[in-house]
């Protein structure tokens, strides 16, 4: 049996120096298997973006290890994370973050483009029309609407056909609608394509969807359930 | 993964779509500096190169020979004739004076032959030179340029004296086509024909008349055989004390004139594009912080940290060539603006491109965007892809990592180089960038300390002077950038006020108040008695100091020929050309022995000579060594028993070699005599005087000292006025800096006035709070500059100019207040209306 597609062991992770020090994860163990999909939830403050943080190799351990999709990160370097990231982490912000100078179709071929990879705006062309923006690929993102932003970054994040997808707050800036929209395409894509999904919400009708849900207080995992039984421990 | 440069320019690209938002000031200060470098380069190289075109009409011929107080032998005079077409003027200086003696003027006399000109043309209103030159009536004619009438009154048809001779002015000169290569002049220049000198009786034995023999060589020689021909004339008649000329150096000091001064407009230039420097920092930091997400975005998609590195090095270097292309388009232009204003300098052609200096200045310019943009581009590397999930709003202060310093250093060095290298005087250049260097060392010093001074300020009941001292202390306060781009301006101005004030005090105060009222030339020995006797008799008040004056060439120091010697660039002026000797059995008055010792009064042994100790020190001569020097064609060696100190700016007589009497036995001389008021002259007393004594003696040339300090202010004033416009320019691109600076901050300025305006804030206090920050920036800035200009005006007067140093309150803190006002106009410009608005839409964007 291959072994979990994420891994955390005994995570710690400072943030600040000397009287300011603040411990934002004191311990997490964590094993998230190919193809979950895993929703963390807590109160601000809890850790749930830091958690996300130091999955996609953005916030180094203060103790403890990560292991992504086979590979150890924890030493790993700066541009070596970056590469992971490119081939290996698909990330959905809540802010969108699409390159205000490229058009959608530019923006959702950047990694392919750093990947060098040669078919890189077939592909993108692709993945926008299969978010349903086939007709928006020459527009800029001041040029779209909030959900088609997202959507955009969501083609984006999904165009290396990544082995995992991290999404903090995917709807946080959307109308219901938007978000509704939005989550369906993440969910369709942990479903049809086999990506491990991790989401931040604040949202328990989305935290709902998702197959697992990990609940974070004080920088530790006070619960581990499916997110049925989550909830209504709550 | 591959993330390489053509993805990088790629990427680049589409930002550039975007267009140039935000680098407004960054391609003026570029585009700024590069102009005023490239544009003085073009000009000065289009003026050598004229000078080079030019210079068979320059010198009036392919070569010039000239001999010092004594016409060609006929050996000498045949053998020119040989080689080409001979023409001879004789040029000395005189008293032309009005027929009823009620005005004279000093005048640059040229007597010239049928054959004159050899090459151009010589233009007179009035008719032929040739025919207005032949005598009329018995009385030759004269042609003079039109200050003559100005300055004396003679006009043309009116009949005038000059020495013993009568002359009438029957034209007015327009173009004289060898002017220039005759160098400075005291007077206007008054022409007469060759045959007309000897009844001015002016040329006596040891008058100091110079013979010139211009010969044109047969066709279109090229400058090799020019060359050629100087060469053998300088070895024809070795004894004959041939100052030979060709046509490739037909105005040599105009030329070294025009050399040092465009290097010197060149490092005010550089200066400029220094502090465009700072603008092209604040620029690229301002630009580079609006991009902070989209470097972390592209790091969370899988870019190496030096991926948007270069996406922006090769965004910001597009918009460097751009400035760089239009500053390089304005400096290619001025030589043809400014040939019409320069033609009274130089008359010659100077429109044209320049390639080389241009290349030049495009350098400059893309290793100032270059140094300056890779320290703010290094801080954008450690742009964490983690900012996107914290949304920081402080922006990162980190160092950069070493090589992008280590870069930005090599960048300024290569800078630094260049000015230095490529400098007509390496050591005033070096001078220049490391004082240039200092005050921004100095700057960033001060500005740390007044942010620290606000910092740790008691707290203060007025609400206005305390938010004022936080937004001078704040993460991202203007301090920096406000006191680096108004104090290197600032300091640069009131150094060059400084400079210039202390100069003109110089010239034109202290020098006119001890300096003689009056030189005297071409006395000749059976005169001195008599002149003696007459300023005794019309200035009995008077101190008359006289002594003998030849001329004489240095040809060897301490047995090396002087051509060849190794001497300091700053004492070359001493072996080109004659210089004044005399004899003494006493040493001056006014020129202390510094070592060695004087000859006994009675001396009567082998030649000695006593040198000047700041000439002796550049041409590596101690006491002891022997000075070699040829006076009317002999030469005679003479060990230097003593140097003196000589102080020029008295412009009392001083001599750079005295030397024993008898040294030049036999030898016909003139004496040289200065006469000094008391308390000096007054003007009705001085022109009382110079009207008998022209009147008495017509053959000795007077020249009143206060007429020559007027010509030198002309000639200082034009020089003024390039040196404050290239001052202006460097001005220019400080208030650039600054009102980029206020700029980028105006957008927290007033995010922060719409919120204290809720907060119940009136815009009175605002603008209260707002001046009083600017003040105190401005203030301490303006007190650095004053502190720093000074200090650099006081080096170069003491270590360069040897004048003496004095703060001049009026010009210094006039540059400061102005300097204090531009920062209150450039901040509180745009807040004001801002004040005014409605805060609700700023309150719904903020």
């Amino acid at each position: 049996m291959a072994g979990p597609v994420i891994a955390c062991e005994d995570l710690h992770i400072r943030l600040g120096t000397g009287a300011v020090a603040v411990d934002v994860l004191r311990g997490i163990d964590l094993a998230i298997a190919a193809g979950e999909s895993l929703s963390l939830v807590g109160p601000s403050g809890s850790g749930k973006s830091t958690l996300l943080m130091a999955l996609a190799g953005l916030e180094r351990p203060t103790a403890g290890r990560i292991r992504i999709a086979g590979t150890d990160i924890t030493d790993l370097s700066e541009d070596a994370l970056a590469r992971l990231r490119g081939e290996k982490i698909g990330i959905v912000f809540q802010s969108f973050h699409l390159i205000p100078s490229m058009t959608a179709l530019e923006n959702v071929a950047v990694p392919l483009e750093l990947a060098g990879a040669a078919d890189a705006f077939a592909r993108a062309q692709a993945e926008l029309e299969a978010v349903g923006l086939g007709e928006r690929l020459a527009h800029y993102p001041a040029e779209l609407s909030g959900g088609e932003q997202q959507r955009v970054a969501i083609a984006r994040a999904l165009v290396p056909d990544p082995a995992i997808l991290l999404a903090d707050e995917p709807s946080g800036n959307l109308d219901a609608r938007n978000g509704a929209m939005v989550a369906d395409l993440l969910f369709r894509a942990n479903a049809t394509r086999g990506m491990t999904l991790v989401l931040v919400t604040h949202d328990a009708a989305l935290a709902a969807r998702a197959g697992r849900s990990i609940g974070l207080s004080s920088g530790r995992v006070v619960e581990d359930a499916m997110p049925s039984v989550a909830v209504a421990g709550r | 993964m591959i993330a390489s440069l053509p993805l990088a320019v790629r990427f680049a690209r589409r930002e550039l779509r975007g267009g140039l938002r935000g680098f407004g000031i960054f391609l003026a200060c570029i585009m700024l500096g590069v102009a005023t470098i490239a544009g003085v380069g073009s000009v000065a190289r289009g003026m050598t190169e004229g000078l080079a075109r030019e210079g068979r009409a320059i010198l009036g011929g392919d070569i010039a020979v000239t001999l010092l107080q004594r016409e060609a032998g006929p050996a000498e005079r045949a053998w020119l004739a040989e080689r080409g077409r001979l023409s001879v003027a004789a040029t000395m200086r005189a008293i032309a004076r009005q027929a009823d003696g009620n005005g004279q003027a000093l005048v640059e006399l040229k007597a010239v032959d049928d054959a004159y000109p050899l090459v151009g043309s010589l233009d007179v209103e009035g008719g032929d030179a040739a025919a207005l030159l032949a005598p009329a009536d018995g009385i030759p004619g004269a042609l003079a340029e039109a200050e003559l009438t100005t300055r004396s009154g003679i006009a043309v048809g009116d009949r005038f004296r000059l020495g013993t001779g009568t002359f009438v002015l029957r034209g007015i000169i327009t173009h004289e086509p060898d002017r220039l290569a005759d160098g400075f002049s005291l007077g206007p220049r008054l022409m007469i024909g060759a045959e007309a000198l000897a009844a001015t009786g002016l040329v006596q034995p040891g008058s100091l008349v110079e013979w010139r023999y211009r010969l044109l060589m047969p066709g279109e020689p090229p400058d090799s055989a020019v060359e050629a021909l100087g060469e053998a004339a300088g070895e024809a008649f070795p004894e004959g004390a041939w100052r030979v000329r060709t046509r490739t150096d037909a105005a040599p000091g105009l030329k070294s004139n025009i050399e040092r001064f465009a290097q010197f407009l060149t490092l005010i230039g550089l200066t400029a594009l220094v502090v465009g420097g700072v603008g092209v920092a604040n620029a690229v930091s301002s630009f580079l912080e609006r991009k902070r997400a989209v470097i972390a975005t592209l790091k969370c998609l899988g870019a190496p940290a030096g991926f948007p590195v270069a996406v922006y090095l090769v965004e910001i270097l597009v918009i460097a060539a751009i400035g760089i292309a239009g500053g390089l388009a304005i400096g290619a232009m001025i030589p043809f603006a400014a040939g019409s204003l320069l033609e009274a300098v130089v008359p010659v052609a100077i429109g044209g491109i320049y390639w080389g200096e241009l290349a030049l200045a495009a350098l400059y310019g893309l290793l100032t965007a270059l140094a300056f943009a890779l320290y703010p581009l290094g801080r954008a590397r450690a742009v964490s892809p983690a900012a996107l999930f914290r949304d920081e709003v402080a922006p990162s202060r980190r160092r950069p990592a070493t090589g992008y310093l280590a870069a930005a250093g090599i960048a300024l060095a290569a800078l630094a180089g260049l000015a230095v290298g490529l400098s007509h005087e390496p050591r005033i250049a070096a001078v220049f960038v490391a004082a240039t260097a200092g005050a921004f060392v100095l700057l960033r010093l001060v500005a740390m300390g007044l942010t620290s001074l606000a910092r740790h300020a008691p707290r203060t009941r007025s609400t206005e002077l305390r938010l004022a001292l936080g937004n001078i202390h704040r993460p991202g306060a203007l301090t920096p950038a406000v006191v680096l781009s108004l104090g290197l301006g600032l300091t640069l101005l009131v150094a060059l006020v400084l400079i210039d004030g202390n100069f003109r005090r110089e010239l034109f105060g202290t020098i006119p108040a001890t300096a003689p009222s009056f030189f005297m030339l071409d006395i000749q020995g059976e005169e001195a008695d008599a002149l003696r006797a007459f300023a005794a008799a019309h200035a009995p008040a008077a101190k008359l100091e006289m002594q003998p004056m030849l001329r004489g060439r240095i040809t060897a120091l301490d047995g090396v020929p002087a051509d060849k010697a190794e001497i300091d660039p700053e004492v070359r002026w001493v072996l080109r050309g004659d210089r004044g000797i005399t004899y003494a059995a006493a040493p001056p008055a006014n020129s202390p022995i510094t070592a060695g010792a004087w000859w006994p009064a009675d001396y009567d042994g082998p030649p000695l000579v006593s040198f000047g100790d700041e000439v002796a020190a550049g041409l590596r001569l101690a006491v002891g060594d022997t000075v070699t020097v040829n006076v009317l064609g002999r030469e005679v060696t003479a060990e230097i028993a003593s140097l003196r100190e000589i102080n020029w700016q008295s412009l009392s007589i001083n001599s750079v070699m005295v030397f024993t009497p008898g040294t030049f036995r036999g030898a016909p001389f003139t004496s040289l005599a200065t006469l000094s008021y008391p308390e000096g002259g007054t003007a009705e007393e001085e022109l009382a005087f110079l009207k008998a004594v022209v009147d008495a003696f017509p053959a000795v040339t007077v020249i009143r000292v206060k007429d020559a300090i007027e010509t030198a202010n002309g000639i200082v004033e034009q020089i003024g006025w390039a040196v404050r416009g290239a001052s202006g320019v460097t001005l220019a691109a400080s208030i650039l800096v600054l009102g980029g600076a206020f700029a980028a901050g105006r957008r927290r300025r007033t995010e922060d006035a719409v919120i204290l305006k809720t907060l119940g804030a009136t815009r009175g206090r605002l603008v209260a709070t707002f001046a009083l920050e600017f003040l105190l920036l401005g203030g301490a800035t303006a007190v650095f500059g004053l502190i720093a200009g000074s200090l650099a005006a006081w080096f170069v007067l003491a270590t360069i100019m040897d004048v003496p140093f004095a703060f001049l309150p009026g010009p210094a803190l006039g540059a400061a207040l102005a300097a204090l006002a531009l920062t209150l106009v450039f901040g509180l410009a745009g807040t004001w209306r801002v004040l005014g608005a409605r805060a609700a839409p700023y309150l719904r964007n903020l």
